[in-house]
């Protein structure tokens, strides 16, 4: 592989390439992106091995269905990380998180430069500019759902908060987020 | 709040990831059916996607890409000699040749293959490719002999499971074959469809189903 930096072009471009069966690029990609996704995974389910396996079933999807990805009109970014997150989700919710008592470790960033880590695209720049207009206990929980993948029990649980709550909190923070993003 | 609200507010919850498993997997349900709710969906992703780059970058464990390779490697021609008993030639002899084959096809190939499906033509004729699963989950499926796809089109294989009204996309289907993992039940379809280049690009067969077959138990 080349040491050329990556741009989401090239990550398109090895997802069109693996649509078409090409074995090199699948390895390129996962060469690219594949600690990256690793990380989100491993935040999610909090466990290794489940994460490895929330790996292991993003990947053969990417394989089977990079077809899938309309370069057109998707980012090959969010094909990619929600691919992954799904599995995880999945794997997560049908597991872990039944363990009674499991306390999960604590490896949440809450500085604030976690978000600043954003802007490395217009998109990311454009989203932190919108979370930061949400007050910030909502855009914590905002933040806390997506990255850890907690549910609205796990959240409201977590936080002592009333369920009712802690849903239209998440409801309203995303309909404004909606349209400070269109705006 | 209208329809148009609560279907994007059920998007943006399963794309942000804070359903539980019943509802998230209703919204999967949705999606597969609903091409408004799927865009909906994609829009939240490219929105919130941004959020993963918070995340910090961790090495994933050194086996995972013999892992996830030898889940999707392509069916190697040195394994399964189907040419070499010109399996699929056997046009006068019929169901008996067929039989005989499979007992040569598992003697040559263990592990045992736990179902068969032979796909052939819908409107009946030789059959085209042979689709065979493992125990372990993999699904192999092999041409017999060349098939000719136009150049602008693709096929795509696809999986409709007893008692369902709309199959399930395994992906573009190349005309040499090709080896995946999927979780099939027994008496599952396996159905190929004429699509455009890329696949489907509506989750469901767009073109004309050519080929068909049903997953049966070998023993």
């Amino acid at each position: 592989m080349s040491g050329t930096a990556c741009t989401t072009d090239d990550t398109a471009v090895l997802l069109q390439r693996c649509a078409h069966g090409d074995r090199g690029a699948f390895r390129a990609l996962y060469e690219r992106w594949g600690s990256r996704l690793h990380g989100i995974a491993l935040r999610i389910t909090r466990q290794p091995s489940l994460a490895a396996d929330a790996m292991h079933d993003a990947f053969v999807q990417v394989w089977q269905q990079a077809h899938r990805f309309d370069v057109e009109r998707g980012s090959a970014e969010a094909f990619l990380v929600s691919l992954v997150r799904y599995r995880a989700l999945d794997i997560v919710r049908r597991t872990s998180r039944e363990v009674p008592g499991h306390e999960p470790a604590e490896q949440e960033d809450d500085s604030p430069d976690a978000l600043s880590r954003m802007v490395t695209s217009a998109e990311g720049a454009a989203l932190q500019r919108c979370l930061e207009r949400l007050e910030e206990d909502r855009r914590r929980v905002v933040v806390m759902a997506f990255v850890e993948g907690l549910s609205h029990g796990e959240l409201a649980e977590k936080l002592r908060m009333p369920l009712g709550t802690v849903k239209s909190w998440i409801r309203r923070s995303l309909l404004s987020l909606r349209e400070c993003l269109a705006s | 709040m209208s329809d148009q609200e609560d279907l994007d507010a059920l998007a943006a919850e399963y794309a942000l990831g804070c359903l539980d498993l019943d509802d998230m997997k209703a919204a999967e349900r949705r999606l597969a059916e609903d091409p408004v709710f799927a865009r909906a969906v994609a829009a939240w992703e490219r929105r919130l996607t941004p959020l993963a780059a918070t995340v910090a970058p961790i090495e994933p464990p050194v086996d995972l890409w013999e892992r996830i390779s030898a889940a999707t490697e392509p069916p190697r021609d040195n394994v399964v000699p189907l040419r070499r008993v010109r399996f699929w030639q056997a046009t006068t002899a019929g169901a008996m040749a067929i039989a005989a084959s499979l007992a040569v096809f598992m003697v040559l190939r263990p592990p045992e293959p736990a179902r068969v499906a032979i796909l052939a033509p819908m409107a009946g004729g030789t059959p085209v490719l042979l689709a065979t699963t493992e125990r372990n989950g993999r699904l192999i499926v092999r041409p017999n002999g060349a098939i000719s796809v136009p150049g602008d089109r693709d096929l795509e294989l696809w999986a409709l499971a007893k008692g369902e009204t709309k199959p399930r996309s395994l992906g573009v289907l190349p005309a040499e074959g090709r080896q995946l993992v999927a979780s099939l039940a027994p008496d599952t379809q396996l159905l190929v469809s004429l699509e455009p280049r890329g696949g489907s690009p509506t989750g469901q067969p767009t073109g004309p189903v050519l080929y068909g077959g049903t997953l049966t138990a070998v023993n």
